[in-house]
């Protein structure tokens, strides 16, 4: 054992999932069936091509969206399942919290609870014996030590999963998410208690949501989109990346979840519907740079209105506006409204630059008084073949005369 | 005590290796188990003698008793506590995995142990029961009846032999159930039938000799032919019995394990 073999090392490790064993009740047919198949098929890719190594004494953060593999990296680090590629080891004791109190019976007490999930750990019986104080301090749940465990609070079961798992004196710490579930003040003992870890020149791999934590608490950080390693380097700048990728994600998902602006108005109308509708009037989130593209509202009126003015607004995430017009502007005189209506406002050829755009839609009295004004109603993409910056992607064509000479395409090397 | 074993058997030194956690989830099992009940532990007592009661009374009161062996709830009773032990640590290990799955894809213990610790738990309630059928056969004897002498002594390894073989059939069953939801449906079947064709409810003199052969083609014959021999006619268990039980031990042993040993890897991610 040198001081240079680091604790963990992973090297091109990758995980699949049969598909079969997703479903949850499978029966011998189906399974031999599937059995075939899902040979062909491959699985489901949890984690590929993923290689690092920590040092003994390094406290590594771990983030990534929902899915992206974490939870399975963890896994693979515990020996609970073996990497479908690649190689796997960590040096030294290893204790796993993927989720604390995982062992736990409810019927039985917290005494005979502390026993077994120290056995569980890879604890002996003496071992656990000497630390049984320690634990119980710890957890404080001294008073209640022969009350089975379903008596308990969640924090207090909690606060028990926990103290056991760090008594287990390990070398290597899989910690999977459990700060988020305690209380502040335990949330700051068990910070501590990694703290000790630390220095006592242990092994810590945190897996968080928790940014600002991860940020905090560890020198260095993995970033793990979609099964593969996005980003390996110091903490604050992984997070920065991971930030910025999880808003314009944020960005995306909107499109399809409108309603989340602001509403103001006072209800004399209200907007009951915006949607983008493409060439052939279908709903979409997505328009081709230079198609048509049609903005629709459906509005509903209280009492009938003779005072009434319709607008769109299109901007840029950022808030620049693109383009704005309303039926005021463009010489509309209000007569009546009643009941349910519905307004669109057609372009022939909507030539935005490829981007996420948001769109306003109002309806509101001649001098301005909002009945229902909706910021952010929904957002919509632009998607275009032809790169371009700024916010306009004109029709155009470029011309060239003299003594100018291209390459032809495929040319290019 | 570290068992020298080819890979065939690694499931099983495992589990040897670690049977303090197995003592554990037994003693959880059964402590979870009498949590709440008034008569708490009392009851692995009860059942049996309240099971002994009810024969006694419907084969003197409802049927016939058999003629060839008596009295007929004596000799019932051994094989019925013993049979109930397989029957019920088979099915229970057919579940283990569905009801400690969290266990198993959240902690980093070795699978074995809950297969291990589902035969255990069962082994524990017969061992429980094992007093009040040392009391029936003394009470029999005191009343006129076969006296025991030392042929009693080969239950203990007939029993541990049957708990081996049943520990093999636990480690398949239970992976081969994670895979595919119909293990226990099968497996409850099986035993319904299995309980007819061994010797539970009738001496194997009852059994025409031309059906003898298929008896024999049933695996569990030997054990509760010796279990008959040492506990009800106290004689000795032939030779051939206990070679049949030693290989029965061995292959169920050997299969169970190596079943485990290929199915292992995909436990914790199917479980």
């Amino acid at each position: 054992m040198t001081a240079e073999e680091p604790a963990i090392r992973v090297r091109d490790a990758a995980k699949i999932y049969r598909r079969y064993g997703r479903r949850p009740h499978g029966t011998l047919k189906s399974a031999l069936l599937s059995l075939r198949r899902a040979s062909r098929e491959g699985g489901v890719v949890a984690l590929q091509d993923v290689s690092f190594e920590v040092s003994a004494g390094e406290t590594l953060g771990v983030v990534g969206s929902n899915g992206s593999g974490k939870s399975t990296l963890l896994k693979l680090l515990a020996g609970i399942v073996r990497p479908t590629r690649g190689a796997v080891s960590v040096r030294g004791r290893l204790a796993a919290l993927l989720e604390l109190g995982a062992g736990f019976h409810p019927e039985i007490s917290g005494r005979e609870n502390i026993e077994i999930t120290g056995l569980l750990l890879g604890l002996t019986k003496k071992e656990i014996m000497r630390r049984f104080d320690d634990i119980v301090a710890f957890a404080g749940v001294a008073e209640f030590l022969d009350a089975p465990v379903k008596t308990y609070s969640s924090g207090m079961a909690v606060r028990l999963g926990f103290a056991i798992a760090i008594h287990s004196d390990p070398d290597v710490f899989l910690v999977d998410e459990v700060l988020a579930v305690g209380d502040e003040a335990f949330a700051h003992r068990a910070l501590e208690k990694f703290s000790e870890f630390e220095r006592a020149g242990k092994t810590l791999v945190f897996v968080s949501h928790d940014l600002a934590l991860v940020s905090d608490r560890c020198r260095r950080a993995l970033w793990l989109a979609r099964g593969r390693l996005a980003a390996d380097g110091p903490a604050g700048e992984v997070v920065a990346r991971y930030r910025e990728s999880v808003a314009a994600e944020e960005g995306e998902r909107r499109i399809l979840e409108p309603g989340a602006g602001g509403r103001i108005g006072s209800g004399a109308a209200s907007i009951e519907l915006v949607r983008v509708l493409d060439s052939e009037g279908r709903p979409t989130g997505r328009v081709k740079s230079g198609e048509p593209a049609t903005f629709e509202m459906v509005v509903r009126a209280a009492e009938p209105l003779a005072d009434f003015v319709f607008g769109f607004q299109i901007a840029t995430v950022s808030g620049a506006v693109v383009f704005g017009t309303n039926t005021f502007l463009e010489g509309f005189r209000s007569k009546r409204l009643a009941g349910d209506a519905r307004v669109t406002l057609a372009t022939e050829a909507l030539d935005l630059a490829p981007g996420i755009y948001s769109l306003d839609a109002a309806v509101h009295a001649r001098d301005g008084a909002p009945y229902d004004y909706r910021r952010d109603v929904l957002r919509f993409e632009i998607t275009a073949e032809r790169p371009g910056s700024g916010i306009w992607s004109p029709k155009r064509s470029w011309g060239f005369a003299g003594g100018i000479g291209w390459k032809k395409k495929g040319e290019e090397h | 005590m570290k068992l020298e074993t080819s890979a065939f058997l690694a499931p099983l030194s495992r589990a040897v290796a670690q049977r303090a956690l197995i003592v554990a989830l037994v003693r959880r099992e059964l402590s979870a188990r009498y949590r709440g009940g008034a008569l708490g532990f009392l009851w692995s007592f009860l059942n049996p003698l309240l099971l002994l009661l009810v024969y006694a009374t419907v084969f003197r009161l409802v049927f016939a008793p058999r003629a060839d062996v008596r009295p007929y709830a004596l000799f019932l009773f051994g094989g019925v506590l013993v049979w109930g032990f397989v029957s019920s640590a088979l099915l229970d290990a057919t579940e283990t995995f569905r009801v400690n799955g969290p266990l198993l894809r959240k902690t980093t213990v070795s699978a074995e142990v809950f297969p291990a610790a589902a035969v255990g738990a069962r082994l524990t309630h017969l061992l429980l029961a094992l007093p009040v059928l040392a009391a029936a056969i003394l009470f029999s004897a005191l009343r006129g009846g076969v006296r025991p002498n030392a042929a009693v002594l080969a239950f203990p390894i007939v029993l541990t032999l049957l708990v081996l073989t049943v520990f093999g059939a636990a480690l398949a069953l239970s992976a081969l159930a994670v895979h595919f939801g119909d293990v226990r449906d099968i497996v409850g079947n099986l035993l319904t039938l299995l309980f007819f064709v061994t010797p539970v409810l009738y001496p194997i003199q009852a059994v025409p000799a031309r059906f003898r052969p298929l008896l024999r083609g049933n695996p569990l014959a030997s054990f509760f032919l010796g279990i008959q021999d040492s506990l009800f006619f106290f004689r000795p268990v032939p030779a051939s019995e206990w070679l049949w039980m030693l290989g029965t031990t061995a292959v169920a042993l050997i299969l169970g394990c190596g079943v485990f040993e290929r199915l292992r890897d995909s436990l914790a991610e199917e479980a």
